[in-house]
């Protein structure tokens, strides 16, 4: 009878004991890997760099989000928001609340690729063949000075040529963080330090990227970039000359007519870079989602952003095709972004002869053509009669001919010191606060004025 | 085999003896109540043998035995009672109404109510029985002190959430440990969309026998790193031993919304926009009433001018629902095998458009004796449940937000039948169901098996292996008319695939020492393993609307699969100690490991210890005939939360895509200290019953601190990171539960009784390192109440000129506050302005039984916590947009001198609509929880039909609110931010809880 007992029990003990084996906790995850691992190997280290690449494209910022702050805070009447997000009516009411959601992840969107292209270049000792090497090196630092060169456009006050620049910026970030420790409350640099990173990282980017890259950036893409930079900043001697570059030494050409250069699912032939959508991630295109009518994917305003008869008079000739990129839904809209799953220009030709028109204008030159040659190239790709001579007022007219709807107008407005509406082009309430919930985190961080 | 040879000697020595010893002869008796009704039906066994019998209509029975051969009788709520056989015996059941002797089930054990040194809430399915509602925990509610159920919102499926003791996590997990019949089961929201859908909606509420709920640490700690949350201990029904019993309920009812806000009808539609028009550009500006304008753009051919057209959205989104429950129960069994068989079907039409739900359910339970050693035992349930989707909150589709369509748009089309979705102000959701559809189906299957072997009679050895598979299919389709126009429809799939597996083994050792010293102890070891797949594929561009599955989409535009998997492993032990039945100690360990914490944290320790003092047993009190019961207890325990994303430990990235190529995405930033959230929680407690047990109850105060909260604490987005789950700070919750019984009145005739419980809770966050953490619109903060609201204060609207003005709240050089006015909204400050949770919470629950007649009620009050209408901002808010506002907009200001709260009406100007007190409003509320009133057919008058009981009965639901909440339903809020634990309290487009009534009938064969 015991020693049936005994057996019993040790028949228990045994189970416990078996099923009690330690190696039963370690699992490892299967749909992500470690980041020991992620950054071991070039090809992960590339694979980081074109998720980087993905973020930009977001909505919340090169796939829609920072065009439309663009567009509805410059917005005095040749737009009508029709939609029912709070965060776009606050941009076009210029009465932007510190807590609108769209502001808040576009910071931190940013400062996502800005981490990860510090992660890259943290990382360029992993790569054993040098020319991919180059272009991750590359590639990291086009985008890091891409975002910074937003982030301080969109959140500090304009850049004045011939001033010392030391309005504040945004917080300059170039260590990698994967490990809390790292982690830093940092304050804001000035609007020059910002400036001065954004070229330093450009500057390196034209010289590691090669003239080819596929759909990623190249050379003449960072040298567009550049060209839009020292425009910004009034440096149209530099922004002149690297707009030449671009448009001697890339290759492009502008596409024959101006349908052809928009709502492609392969990029034009004057694309210097654009942002690749396919249907896959159609659903974050915010430029369709805003500006396209519900029947193309738009939202329920059809569109949201509708065109007003204010807008129509910039255009002097009914034969430019410019004039008729625009199609009825219950409100006229743009055509630039009627496919939803068309990639988004980003860096065009013809921003580029914009560029050297207007700088050599400015700086009395003539390098590369005149500037009414530029202007008249692009008029008659867009069929439009000819012109005979150009001002400034011209060039600038004809710049919002070209590129409206596509995210210029804050920024040229800005640069321009042109009023919007009654607003001084320097007015608080043109420039984004500072996210509530970073300065909740953050107590370094100044708010801008009027917030 | 050696053993089976035992067996089956003793068994020859018995039937031997039986042959050699007994004296066999007839012995009759008759069973009645305390009263001296006799009792039909009741159960006779001869005790060790398999010799059964009942009682008949009149309470008679004759058994064969031998004289002085001991009997059990037994009856359902009457204490089983030990008789002699003798001839001509009279048994007196008593009712089993003294809950001292009612036995806990404990985790792992029992324990009897007497012996208890913990708080354990318990109800039985006598408290939850024939309450029309598809989830068992909605059937508790008001009858536990110190646990607050709440369902999401009116949704069918929709979530529900139990705080036990309230929030003692921030970012973690703050459900309790769901366990049935000894085994933890999968609750995790597997719902499509961001409205939760409730894991446990597949369990049938009457299968149910109790619900136990460990609410202090020292019943909590044996379920270790899971129980700070409490754990809900459900067990479900068996068979008795005796006559096969045969159960059928229906019912069938009607449902309505508790509660309907109002909104502009078209003339104040028209009045109000129009003036906001005028006031924004000139009252020239006719752009809205010009013919061609507007509102003639809405109206869609009808004249709204002449009040053609007058559309009530909300009736259009809020109907009548219906509820269907059909039980078919056999259970029985004889003194070897016990079983329960059950069957079920419920239908619950929703009060909100488009929404359903069909469940059907099974369950056998089955326990067998091998040998007097060993028994054994197999639960299994299967059910299928079907629901018929509604959108989240957030979102056009869902039928609520119609509300902000304005009145003077058509709801449908001239043909009356296809909805209006051209002049409509927002997509227009009576679409979706005429062109889409979206369909949610649960298999659920549990399984619970069991052996139990008596070792020696002290000893015994259980193992348990428990299987729980939840398997959940979505299928939505949205057609060609519908937001989905643009790629000529969209359909797609997502199935789910958790499943569980646990073992539990456990030794059980039970002695008495010297008749007064009386040891139990449990001893063991548990594992647990918990995976989850998933497959999911959307796709686009549909032939015909007919074509509805994504096999007929032209275009695959989204697809993924993944897998993920998760396990315990935990050792226990339990020792309770009771010497001369009056000093009680108890104390347990847990030692559990979690592979979702880092390799050096993998393991935590949970001990627990409690004391008891029966002052009723001592000389002093034995002999009072006052006191029946006076029981001091205290306890000591730690419990965990491990309620944290699987990997949360690692730093990782994970796949994504960019131009058609792989990519990976930085995602988790790594914590290896990560470990377990503890809580240490002390509970002082006093039992009482006077007055023969008509007076009994429980008084408590607890004091619960949770240490190294597990917190995904927000991080500067300068490094490019947003969040991280950290161990940090800690926050203390406070309460006092009285819980109290009486038995108002007891005659033949007339029993009344009442139940009260009430609890307070005091919720504080006492430390938190990186400082106060703010999402949206709620705050965690040292010092105050977690997910206090943080808003800019409202301070009406200046009569001089009708803007909105917002208190300062700046600080004076003094420290106090500025109560300054502003009309500059960024000129104020947020400060703290309520909380998200009730202060104080009771439930009131009355019995009377009359003759035939059974009445009950259970009133339910919280009081203390406020909601925020996060879509105060279109509902309510001058005029801004051009959504359907709340009818007190119409009392905006007009001119100089007006005196009002709502400010002057601007079209596309803000002026009062920013985040404020505003929307902010108190929830507080008492509602008639629940009503039963039922009738038992006279036993002559069935007696004919074979039947043991008929009863008819009506059963309400929410049949009345007394509130001054101004928003649907003081319960109801957002589901959009279902995961979300700080965002507590907000409410946007969010469906009120139904009203119910049904009508049903008992029968028992």
């Amino acid at each position: 009878m015991k020693k049936d007992n005994y057996k019993i029990i040790l028949v228990a003990f045994l189970v416990l004991t078996l099923v009690g084996c330690d190696d039963n906790l370690t699992i490892s995850p299967e749909q992500a890997i470690t980041t020991d691992m992620a950054i071991k190997t070039p090809s992960n280290i590339q694979k980081i760099l074109n998720n980087a690449y993905g973020d930009a494209r977001s909505s919340a910022l090169y796939g829609g989000g920072i065009a439309l702050a663009s567009e509805l805070l410059a917005n005095d009447g040749d737009l009508y928001w029709d939609g029912t997000y709070v965060q776009p009516s606050q941009y076009d009411e210029k009465a932007i609340l510190t807590d609108n959601s769209f502001v808040e992840s576009m910071w931190l969107r940013a400062y996502k690729i800005s981490n990860q292209t510090n992660v890259v270049l943290d990382n360029l000792a992993v790569f054993t063949n040098a020319a991919d090497k180059d272009v991750a090196k590359g590639e990291a630092k086009f985008l890091r000075g891409l975002v910074y060169f937003d982030l301080v456009r969109l959140f500090g006050k304009p850049y004045v040529a011939g001033t010392a620049n030391n309005q504040l910026g945004v917080p300059i970030i170039l260590e990698p963080i994967l490990d809390p420790a790292k982690i830093t409350y940092p304050s804001r640099n000035t609007v020059d330090e910002v400036y001065k990173q954004v070229l330093a990282d450009l500057k390196d980017a034209y010289t590691l990227l090669p003239a080819t890259n596929g759909v990623y950036a190249t050379k003449y893409s960072v040298a567009a970039l550049l060209a839009r930079v020292y425009l910004q900043q009034g440096d149209y001697v530099n922004a002149r000359n690297m707009a030449n570059i671009v448009i001697t030494d890339s290759g492009s050409v502008l596409a024959n007519s101006y349908s052809k250069v928009f709502n492609n699912s392969e990029n034009s032939t004057e694309d210097l870079f654009a942002w690749q959508v396919s249907s896959q991630d159609a659903s974050s295109n915010d430029y369709n989602v805003f500006w396209a009518g519900s029947d193309f994917g738009g939202r329920s305003g059809n569109p949201d952003i509708s065109i007003e008869n204010q807008h129509w008079d910039i255009y002097d000739d009914s034969n430019d095709q410019r004039s008729k990129f625009f199609y009825e839904a219950d409100n006229w809209c743009t055509t630039k972004w009627k496919n939803q799953y068309g990639n988004i220009p980003f860096l065009r030709l013809a921003e580029m002869h914009l560029i050297r028109a207007e700088s050599n204008f400015r700086e009395g030159t003539s390098i590369g053509l005149s500037p009414l040659d530029d202007i008249n190239l692009l008029r008659e790709r867009a069929t439009a009669s000819l012109f005979n001579s150009v001002d400034l007022a011209t060039i600038l007219m004809e710049r919002k001919r070209e590129l409206s709807f596509e995210g210029f107008a804050l920024f040229d407005a800005k640069r321009l010191k042109q009023n919007i509406g009654s607003l001084a082009y320097n007015a608080n309430n043109l420039v984004l606060p500072i996210p509530l919930r970073e300065r909740d985190v953050n107590k370094n961080l100044v708010q801008n004025d009027g917030y | 085999m050696r053993i089976k040879f035992k067996y089956f000697l003793s068994i020859v020595i018995v039937f031997i003896m039986q042959l050699t010893f007994a004296q066999e002869s007839r012995f009759s008796g008759k069973v009645t109540d305390r009263s001296g009704l006799p009792i039909p039906g009741a159960n006779i066994i001869v005790k060790g043998s398999n010799i059964t019998t009942q009682t008949d209509l009149d309470g008679n029975f004759t058994v064969n035995t031998k004289k002085g051969q001991i009997l059990i009788v037994s009856f359902v709520g009457m204490k089983t009672l030990e008789i002699a056989a003798s001839a001509g015996m009279s048994v007196k059941l008593e009712d089993n109404s003294n809950q001292l002797d009612t036995v806990f089930v404990v985790g792992y054990g029992t324990q009897s109510k007497k012996k208890l040194t913990d708080n354990i809430a318990r109800v039985t399915a006598k408290d939850m029985e024939n309450v029309p509602v598809a989830n068992f925990q909605n059937a508790m509610v008001g009858k536990l002190a110190g646990v607050q159920i709440t369902q999401i919102n009116g949704k069918v499926e929709g979530g529900v959430k139990m705080r036990v003791r309230g929030v003692s996590s921030i970012s973690s997990s703050q459900e309790p440990l769901y366990v049935i019949d000894g085994m933890p089961l999968i609750n995790d929201n597997e719902s499509g969309s961001s409205a939760p859908i409730n894991p446990l909606i597949s369990l049938n509420p009457n299968d149910i026998e109790s619900v136990e709920i460990l609410k202090d640490a020292s019943s909590a700690a044996i379920y270790g790193a899971r129980g700070t949350n409490g754990v809900v201990l459900i067990t479900t029904k068996q068979g008795k031993s005796g006559n096969t019993k045969i159960a059928i309920n229906t019912s069938a009812g009607w449902s309505e919304a508790t509660h309907k806000m109002k909104w502009l009808n078209a003339a104040q539609y028209i009045e109000l926009y129009t003036e906001a028009s005028a006031n924004r550009y000139g009252a020239n500006d006719l752009w809205l009433t010009e013919p061609g304008g507007v509102f003639d753009g809405y109206s869609n051919g009808k004249d709204w001018r002449t009040g053609q057209v007058d559309t009530d959205w909300q009736d259009l989104a809020l109907i009548k629902g219906s509820v269907q429950d059909h039980t078919f129960s056999i259970s029985g069994g004889d003194s070897k095998t016990v079983f329960f068989l059950s069957g079920a079907y419920n239908k619950t039409e929703g009060i909100v458009r488009g929404n359903s739900m069909d469940r059907y359910s099974y369950r056998g339970n089955l326990d067998h004796k091998v040998s007097d050693k060993l028994r054994v035992g197999l639960n299994t349930s299967l059910s299928k449940t079907k629901i018929i989707r509604i959108g989240s909150d957030n979102s056009f589709t869902t039928p609520l937000q119609a509300v902000a369509q304005t009145p003077l748009a058509p709801a449908y089309l001239d043909d009356g039948v296809t909805p209006n979705n051209k002049t409509t102000l927002y997509y227009n959701f009576l679409m979706q169901q005429y062109n889409g559809s979206w369909d949610a189906n649960i298999f659920r299957t549990l399984m619970n098996s069991y052996a139990e072997y008596k070792i020696i009679p002290e000893l015994s050895f259980r193992t348990e292996l428990g299987y729980d598979n939840n398997n959940q299919t979505e299928e939505y389709f949205a057609g060609s008319l519908t937001e989905s126009a643009s790629t000529n429809g969209y359909a797609d799939a997502n199935a789910i695939q958790s499943d569980k597996y646990s073992i539990n083994n456990y030794f059980n050792y039970n002695k008495t020492f010297k008749e007064d010293y009386k040891l139990d102890l449990v001893v063991g070891m548990s594992f647990e393993e918990s995976s989850r797949k998933r497959q999911y594929v959307a796709g686009t561009g549909f032939a015909s609307d007919d074509l509805q599955t994504v096999e007929s989409a032209a275009e695959i535009t989204a697809g993924s699969s993944s897998r993920t998997k998760y396990n315990f492993l935990s050792y226990f032990g339990r020792a309770t100690f009771s010497i001369l039945d009056k000093y009680l100690i108890k104390g347990s360990l847990r030692y559990d490991g979690s592979s979702r914490f880092g390799a050096a944290n993998r393991y935590g320790v949970f001990p627990a210890a409690s004391v008891g003092w029966i002052m009723s047993q001592e000389d002093f009190l034995k002999d009072s005939n006052f006191i029946n019961l006076l029981k001091l207890r205290g306890s000591f325990g730690v419990t965990g939360n491990a309620g944290i994303g699987n990997f949360a430990s690692l730093g990782l990235f994970n796949g994504s895509s960019y131009n058609k190529q792989s990519a990976i995405n930085p995602y988790q930033l790594v914590n290896q200290d990560l470990k377990w959230e503890k809580t240490n929680q002390v509970d002082a407690g006093l039992d009482f019953a006077f007055l023969n047990n008509r007076i009994s109850g429980e008084i408590d105060y607890y004091v619960k601190k949770t240490n190294d909260l597990l917190l995904n604490e927000p991080l500067p987005g300068t490094s490019g990171w947003s969040s991280l789950t950290r161990n940090v700070g800690s926050l203390t919750n406070k309460g006092f539960e009285f819980v109290l019984n009486t038995t108002n009145i007891k005659t033949d005739k007339l029993t009344w009784k009442s139940s009260l419980n009430l609890a307070t809770l005091d919720n504080k966050v006492t430390n938190l390192p990186g400082g106060d953490i703010v999402s949206g619109q709620n705050i965690v903060r040292v010092g105050e109440t977690i997910s206090s609201f943080y808003l800019v204060e409202y301070a009406g609207v200046d009569p001089a000129n009708g803007d909105a003005l917002f208190y300062k709240n700046t600080l004076n050089n003094d420290g106090s506050l500025d109560k300054s006015t502003t009309k500059n909204y960024s000129d104020a400050q947020r400060v703290i302005s309520g909380n998200p949770y009730p202060t104080l919470m009771t439930g009131l629950t009355n019995t009377v039984l009359f003759n035939n007649f059974d009445f009950s009620f259970t009133f339910q009050g919280e009081w203390g916590a406020s909601m925020y209408n996060e879509a105060g901002k279109f509902q309510s808010s001058n005029a801004r947009y051009k959504d359907n506002q709340t009818t007190d907009q119409m009392n905006r200001w007009q001119k100089p001198g007006d005196i009002t709260n709502v400010p002057q009406a601007r079209w596309g100007r803000s002026n009062g609509d920013q985040a404020s007190t505003r929307y902010l409003e108190k929830t507080d509320f008492v509602r008639l929880r629940n009503l039963s009133f039922g009738y038992t057919l006279p036993k002559t008058m069935i007696q004919k039909l074979g039947v043991d009981r008929i009863r008819l009965y009506m059963t309400g639901v929410n049949l009345l609110t007394f509130t001054n909440y101004k928003g649907y339903d003081p319960e109801s809020s957002y589901d959009n931010n279902g995961d979300s634990n700080i965002q507590k309290g907000i409410a946007f487009y969010s469906a009120p809880s139904a009203k119910t009534i049904i009508i049903g009938l008992n029968i028992d064969l």
